[in-house]
């Protein structure tokens, strides 16, 4: 048996390096000099390596940052607000049209987002919220809640009935019924829900940069895309972001990966 | 099933914080709502902010040129609020904010922008904003002049021209003097890659980088925008197509921006890099030196106007426009626009101007006569016609390059899309 | 005395585990109220979504529709008043000579990054559901490519597939292989954004087919191993059958986000060269923003066929389950 897992380990191991090398090739560039940048054939290990990049983003892109994790927070905090009880009432309370929501949500997600984004643009000039952290949550945060729903929706129809009813008779309204027991069972789709809401925070570029490219407080994928500018294009500059952005998210992961992996069922997944 | 008592008691609370929150976020924005649905902020009042957007999010508020704008604002009596957006974005922007009423009070756009953004109506002519434009070089104005009205002033100007590295050339036995047509490049280029060196880098990229360098060879062999498919537009494009197949320019050229070239010149395995006045400090660092880019037969090419362009937009309160027309005077009075174009590292647009520049800096007189032979990509009264035959030219440019269809056909198909957009 | 609701339901379920009787039914009249307070509740959970659907989805798609019915010109489109043009921006559209490449590249792009990120997505899940050492540290470390903003992925690529510079090529290179200009040429354009947007695929379905893995009850698994099943068989008989759901989700799920996918094609070709890697969300990306003169009009155009294609699918993958759920 051990020499069994032995086997499979390597392969795993194999497998994972296969599919991680750019994420090695994004950590050497960021260590390449400038003048080693075309360098052909490139260097495999950052042989004359330089910290000049991330010297540069310890200088200039920690507030980005700081702005994103507030921007991802935020979108997590909306998201789970809204597609929780959503997703209760469809699962549990079966309205009415129930079905047809769920179609709408589902073509929700079919809109591209330059679409959404322009939309978004004439809305947000009348209320105010352009350039805005707000603004840029409640953007976010339309990329996670249809998505959201379905997870919740999937999860909490697998909620055994006689839990809810129990608690129905006992006297409680939904409202005490979604407080006291379904949201606490629920806790491996909040974190799914959670943890899909603040990667694809993390990652939007487009909204960011129609609704907030003139803002003060700019999230990480501006602060990248600045260095992508017209004159210049500091390469190591860009990937040291790139890589001390992705360390937050990837403590996040590590953290909430057991509770993903429980979280997202199948079998009850109907509309 | 037991509940733990405490477990529901944080999420209730929690719970109902967000609640809460989100419950006054909407009282906040419905409020919002009502107050400003139909009427847009207003942006300017007497002695109060201007809001000014220029394309250059590299200079931040610490920046020489952030400090020279609020100078230049205090000067007039009043705050100035910049916001530097992507220049690529900023069209865009621009035309969002026209149509909600919200323009910026000085609009700093690319000069092939201009007449785009005055089509859309939302600038003002020198007759309305009272912008002087009468020392400007005629050339340089000339983008910002449609239909006999002026739009804006220009901030300065660059142009292209041929980078070289003066070793490689050496090496290779090549003389630049020389370099004085299409015929003696090629062979200089051959010359070079025979002793094992790269020929030249250009940026041959989609976008409208591609047509701003296809031009000077354009213009060189005698074409004219409003015919890209004729024999002389062929033999521009199959000098291109011609280089890459013979291995004096890098496949990459396909994909460069003009930075990206630029890069790879500086890698010092190009003999040649064509690019803009705005590399002329990197240049000097690495020892590069500068030709005209020759003509077909001979002579300088005609090469086209870079630069941004001062534009004031339209606004409800035109008695805005006297503070914002002495904002951009400040910004482009002789003393300051030679220290702005320093800066920026373009061409000053007026004669005084370039005369500063160049007795301060003699390297410059190359770039100031380069800019002086320049012409603007929506001059000959072409205006909103440009963008969508550059479009079809940097499309049939690539197609060509990348091999997937011949130097004829792509320019041919490209004429006619052009003609079919500009006929919509 | 008042009991909490913990130790009374806990009474109640052991009353039931002592009689096997089910709880005393409410009364008629109870049930009736409870219907009907009980639509009430469920749209008062709904309410907020219903809110939040009108204003941010409901209104960019009208203007969307607003700007792709009428003909609008820079001008039109700061004053507002556009003329009507029926159908006119569709036709255009569908006529335009990069509406069919637009089409095919959009179909290759979106049938062959959801087979692949499927295929490997399942694959890297059935692996890494046998526990061995390090199976949960690596499965997480999978999920990596994930979490990187969209926009360094697509350049890290770009580096990678560059032409001269790139590793991928010296790899290449150093099997023999000549020189595959990725990016530039146009046979491979489009081979290198799907190879791009599969990596960046694989962690989604992985997370998903992997919880679907766990749903299913070992037991079956074991005793079909008991009754001499081998391994292969065992997936393809009653793990695979068991996943249908989730795969369907899955899929589903993946073509809709694929179909719209934009910033790795962008920053990576921009479509070109020519339109070889042109899909019809990037056209219609081009149209709005990727000239000097936008032409909202076409690109609103470009942007609904995508919606409509969408929604196409979707509709017959809901008639296809539903038929398959009656069988």
């Amino acid at each position: 048996m051990r020499r069994r897992a032995w086997w499979l380990t390597a392969i795993g191991v194999l497998l994972t390096a296969v599919m991680l090398f750019p994420v090695y090739w994004m950590i050497n560039v960021s260590l390449t000099k400038t003048a080693n940048m075309r360098k052909s054939p490139p260097n495999l290990i950052p042989v004359d390596g330089t910290l000049a990049g991330y010297t540069v983003v310890l200088h200039q892109q920690l507030p980005y940052l700081g702005t994103s994790l507030l921007v991802g927070a935020g979108t997590v905090a909306l998201t789970l607000v809204l597609a929780a009880p959503a997703g209760f009432s469809l699962a549990k309370l079966h309205p009415r049209g129930g079905g047809a929501l769920s179609f709408v949500l589902l073509i929700a997600q079919m809109i591209p987002a330059i679409i959404m984004a322009m939309g978004f643009y004439v809305i947000y000039l009348r209320l105010g919220l352009l350039n805005s952290v707000w603004g840029l949550i409640l953007a976010d945060s339309t990329i996670a809640v249809p998505f959201g729903v379905l997870i919740f929706t999937a999860f909490m129809s697998r909620i055994p009935d006689e839990l809810v009813q129990a608690a129905t008779i006992d006297g409680a309204g939904p409202l005490r019924t979604f407080f006291a027991i379904i949201v606490p069972v629920s806790r491996n789709a909040v974190v799914t829900v959670s943890l899909f809401a603040f990667l694809w925070a993390w990652s939007d570029f487009l909204f960011a940069n129609t609704l907030d490219g003139g803002g003060s407080m700019q999230p990480i994928t501006l602060g990248i895309y600045s260095y992508i500018g017209n004159n210049n294009q500091q390469w190591n500059a860009i990937m040291a972001t790139a890589v001390v952005a992705s360390v937050p998210a990837a403590v996040l992961l590590v953290v909430a990966q057991r509770y993903v992996a429980a979280g997202v069922t199948a079998g009850a997944v109907k509309d | 099933m037991t509940v733990q008592r405490g477990m529901t008691v944080t999420i209730t609370r929690k719970a109902r914080t967000i609640g809460a929150a989100l419950l006054a976020l909407g009282a906040i924005a419905a409020g919002l709502t009502a107050c400003s649905s139909g009427s847009a902020p207003a942006s300017s009042a007497a002695g109060g902010t201007y809001t000014f957007w220029d394309p250059y999010p590299q200079y931040n508020a610490t920046s020489a040129w952030a400090k020279l704008v609020s100078k230049c604002g205090t000067a007039a009596g009043v705050t100035i609020k910049r916001t530097g957006y992507d220049t690529t974005a900023l069209t865009t922007q621009a035309l969002l904010a026209g149509q909600q009423g919200n323009s910026p009070d000085i609009l700093l756009v690319d000069n092939p922008v201009v007449s785009t953004l005055a089509s859309a109506g939302i600038l003002t002519t020198t007759a309305q904003n009272g912008l002087a434009t009468g020392a400007i070089a005629q050339n340089i104005l000339g983008a910002g002049v449609i239909n006999g009205k002026t739009y804006g002033v220009p901030i300065g100007a660059n142009t292209l021209a041929l980078y070289y590295n003066p070793t490689i050339l050496k090496a290779a036995n090549v003389d630049p003097a020389s370099i004085t047509s299409w015929a003696s490049l090629t062979a200089a280029l051959a010359k070079v890659k025979a002793i094992g060196k790269k020929g030249i880098t250009f940026s041959g990229i989609n976008t409208e980088e591609g047509s701003f360098q296809f031009l000077p060879w354009f213009w060189g062999a005698g074409a004219n925008l409003t015919n890209i498919d004729s024999p002389q537009a062929v033999a521009a494009l199959t000098l291109w197509t011609t280089w890459i197949k013979d291995g004096y320019a890098p496949n990459s050229v396909i994909q460069d921006t003009q930075t990206t070239s630029w890069q790879e010149f500086q890698t010092g395995q190009f003999a040649f890099g064509e690019n803009g006045t705005w590399q002329k400090a990197l240049a000097a660092q690495m020892g590069a030196k500068v030709i005209q880019i020759p003509a077909e037969n001979g002579g300088q090419a005609p090469v086209p106007t870079g630069g941004e362009f001062f534009t004031i937009p339209v606004q409800k309160n035109t008695a805005s426009f006297v503070t914002s027309a002495k904002i951009v005077s400040c910004l482009s009075s002789t003393t300051n626009i030679v220290t702005t174009d320093n800066t920026l590292n373009y061409v000053a647009p007026t004669k005084a101007g370039q005369a500063a520049q160049v007795s301060a800096d003699p390297g410059l007189s190359d770039w100031v006569s380069a800019v002086g032979v320049a012409k603007a990509r929506t001059g000959d009264n072409l205006g909103t016609k440009y963008p969508l035959i550059s479009q079809q030219l940097w499309t049939a440019a690539q197609k060509a390059e990348s091999g997937a269809a011949s130097p004829a056909s792509a320019l041919q198909a490209a004429q006619s899309a052009a003609t079919a957009a500009i006929a919509k | 005395m008042k009991t909490t609701t913990a130790e009374r339901s806990r009474a109640r379920s052991a009353a039931r585990h002592r009689d096997g009787a089910a709880k005393p039914a409410p009364s008629r009249a109870l049930r009736a109220r409870l219907r009907r307070s009980s639509q009430w509740a469920a749209w008062g959970f709904i309410a907020p979504v219903l809110i939040y659907l009108v204003l941010f989805y409901a209104y960019p798609l009208y203007r969307n529709l607003d700007l792709s019915l009428r003909s609008y010109t820079v001008a039109s489109f700061v004053s507002g008043d556009a003329p009507f043009a029926g159908l006119a921006n569709y036709e255009n559209v569908i006529k335009n000579p990069t509406f069919l490449p637009a089409l095919l590249n959009t179909a290759i792009f979106t049938f062959v990054s959801i087979a692949f990120q499927f295929a490997i997505g399942l694959a890297l899940a059935v692996f890494f559901y046998r526990t061995f050492r390090l199976s949960a540290t690596l499965r997480a470390l999978f999920l990596v490519p994930w979490l990187l903003p969209l926009l360094v992925s697509a350049s890290t690529w770009s580096w990678m597939l560059n032409s001269d510079s790139g590793i991928v090529n010296s790899f290449l290179h150093a099997l023999g292989i000549g020189q595959v200009d990725w990016l530039t040429s146009p046979s491979w354009s489009l081979a290198a954004v799907l190879i791009a947007n599969i990596w960046i695929g694989i962690p989604f379905n992985l997370v998903i087919m992997y919880s679907g893995l766990q749903s299913i009850s070992p037991d079956v698994l074991e005793a079909a191993a008991i009754d001499g099943a081998g391994g292969w068989q065992r997936f393809w008989r009653i793990t695979f059958p068991l996943l249908r759901p989730v795969s369907a989700i899955t899929l589903l799920l993946g073509f809709v986000y694929t179909l719209k996918v934009f910033d790795i094609i962008w920053i990576m070709t921009r479509g070109g060269p020519a339109t070889s890697s042109t899909t019809l969300a990037i056209w219609s990306y081009q149209l709005g923003f990727g000239s000097l003169l936008p032409d909202f009009s076409s690109a609103a155009a470009v942007g609904n066929v995508l919606i409509i294609i969408a929604v196409v699918f979707a509709l017959v993958y809901i008639r296809a389950r539903n038929r398959l759920e009656s069988t």
